[in-house]
């Protein structure tokens, strides 16, 4: 069976059943047939009726049908995936539709859920097999390092990669001698591979940790060409430019907010606490922001506390330190902390494990770093208390 | 007036680096634009024909009439002239070279457009509009415009 952008036909026709949606299909009564023609071709009848799929292979003709479509593999797979558009493959001809053309652009879309290829999945030990094939002598003068790979996790393993005398060689197991040693995670050094990860990011979130000859490990990038994973013969090249220009920044925190990093350090909540209103404001500030009064005093709230809202995130923005995208969902909790005024809550995270049963009204307790430097991350999250 | 001082005792300095990740997609007509620069040394170029314009940096669509331009390729010269230029005099980590550099306009020859680059070579100060430069291209690629290191006087 032919593949194209990594999928063959029968995957898309066989997942159809999983990818059904009984919900969209309710009234539609419909033949849909696929007459797909070529090398890797075959016929399928996709039958949607009473909100149940019959989904068939067939090697005869095609008949009962509302609609036909009838086109190229290259052409279906590649419009399955998003990777043709299918209007102008419908009016370059390379799909012909005979029948009920409605059908597909109105209903078939609700039928199914998109089809996904199954991931590839690139193993650590796949990119250091290739290693000696991308290796680029031409940039390799005078280099005479020795790379080290600690790559931990699942699919990990230890490497040594040789550059000398315009040679490369690949050896297991950590050389005593390494120039420099990078040691992180699988799914990171295949990100990284790949170009799904910064490079950048990925070192100043400290995923990834360098030993040795820093210089090495920069030069190391340049003397290997890419990995690439499934690059399709004579396919067009677009480019794509990532570039992570980096600012440095100097908060000063004020005797305020100060205050507030060292309360964390000793897993305290200091507030501020209005002398003209009496409500407390966390974090921490220097005036009431209703009252407009100067406010000296702190008290000491929580560290337990009742959660009044929760926000379920899906989507995450990069962060402004790392550039790195955070895993989703996450929640954002609203607290009010014991003896906190009553609209001031403070907003702070989660437990990943209790997001599908956090609820308003329940309490909560914090979850301390082992190690805590007066630094926001002092904070890991919140956890239901039970 | 009694000044009141502060308590300092809590006050410290927190750093921090703050990352900007971009991402620029050059597009299908950007993308064959770098490419031949890059594999072939070649400045390639589009053409409107109802306009007769030819304009590089190419583009998909003519700005004028808004025909479709990518099928309608042209190869130009790796030669040109200067048509206005400015001398960069401050140094900043963001910049290409080190100032003073000139950054001139330049117009290959068969392009109508012109499009901003480096010209070395030549003192800052001796740049003149019209003068005639040619491309110098880059040892290493960095598939940006800098594919075309500089160019200089003829």
């Amino acid at each position: 069976m032919t593949e194209y952008y990594g999928s063959k036909l029968e995957d898309i026709f066989n997942t159809m059943e999983e990818r059904f949606r009984p919900e969209g299909a309710e009234g539609v009564d419909a033949v849909f047939c696929y007459d797909i023609t070529g090398e890797g071709g075959g016929k399928w009848r996709v039958t949607v009726r009473g909100g149940e799929l019959k989904v068939e292979k067939t090697e005869g003709d095609l008949e009962g049908c509302s609609v036909t479509i009838t086109t190229d593999p290259k052409t279906f797979i590649g419009v399955t995936l998003g990777k043709i558009d299918g209007g102008e493959a419908f009016s370059s001809g390379k799909i012909k539709v005979d029948g009920d053309i409605g059908l597909l652009t109105n209903v078939l879309p609700k039928l199914f859920t998109k089809y996904t290829p199954p991931a590839k999945d690139v193993t650590a030990k796949d990119i250091i097999d290739t290693v000696v094939e991308r290796f680029r002598p031409d940039k390799a003068e005078g280099v005479d390092i020795i790379i080290g790979y600690d790559i931990t996790g699942e699919g990990g393993g230890k490497w040594s990669i040789i550059v000398k005398d315009g040679t490369c060689t690949v050896k297991e197991g950590l050389e005593s001698d390494c120039t420099v040693t990078m040691q992180m995670d699988a799914k990171v050094f295949v990100g990284l591979n790949l170009g799904l990860i910064d490079g950048t990011a990925a070192f100043t979130s400290g995923k990834v940790k360098i030993e040795g000859d820093m210089g090495a490990a920069a030069l190391s990038a340049g003397l290997f060409e890419r990995y690439r994973v499934g690059v399709v013969e004579g396919a067009e090249e677009l480019v794509s430019l990532k570039c992570v220009p980096s600012i440095d920044q100097r908060f000063a925190t004020g005797p305020v907010m100060g205050k507030w990093f060292d309360g964390l350090k000793e897993k305290k909540f200091y507030a501020t606490k209005c002398p003209k209103c009496g409500r407390t404001q966390i974090p921490p500030r220097e005036i009431c922001a209703v009252c407009r009064v100067r406010c000296r005093d702190f008290v000491e709230l929580g560290p337990k506390g009742t959660v009044t809202l929760i926000d379920d995130v899906y989507y995450a923005s990069p962060d402004p330190l790392t550039g790195e995208v955070r895993e989703t969902p996450y929640a954002g909790v609203y607290i009010v902390l014991d003896g906190a005024s009553e609209e001031e809550a403070f907003a702070h995270e989660i437990k990943k494990e209790d997001i599908a049963r956090i609820k308003p009204g329940m309490r909560v307790r914090p979850v301390w770093a082992e190690k805590r430097i007066g630094s926001y991350k002092d904070l890991l999250y919140f956890e239901i208390d039970e | 007036m009694a000044v009141h001082k502060e308590d300092t005792s809590h006050c410290y300095v927190q750093f921090g680096r703050m990352a900007l990740p971009n991402q620029y997609f050059a597009g299908r007509v950007g993308s064959k634009f770098i490419i031949a620069l890059r594999d072939e040394h070649k400045i390639l170029g589009v053409r409107c024909d109802k306009c007769n314009k030819v304009f590089v940096p190419p583009r998909e669509y003519c700005e004028r009439c808004m025909s479709r331009l990518d099928e309608n390729w042209v190869e130009l010269s790796n030669e040109g002239v200067i048509t206005n230029f400015t001398v960069v005099r401050y140094n900043d980590k963001h910049l290409p070279r080190k100032a003073p550099y000139v950054l001139a306009l330049i117009k290959v020859d068969g392009a109508d457009t012109p499009f901003a680059h480096i010209v070395e070579g030549i003192d800052p100060s001796k740049v003149r509009v019209g003068m005639r430069v040619k491309a110098v291209f880059a040892k290493e690629t960095t598939n940006t415009i800098l594919d075309i290191d500089h160019f200089e006087p003829m």
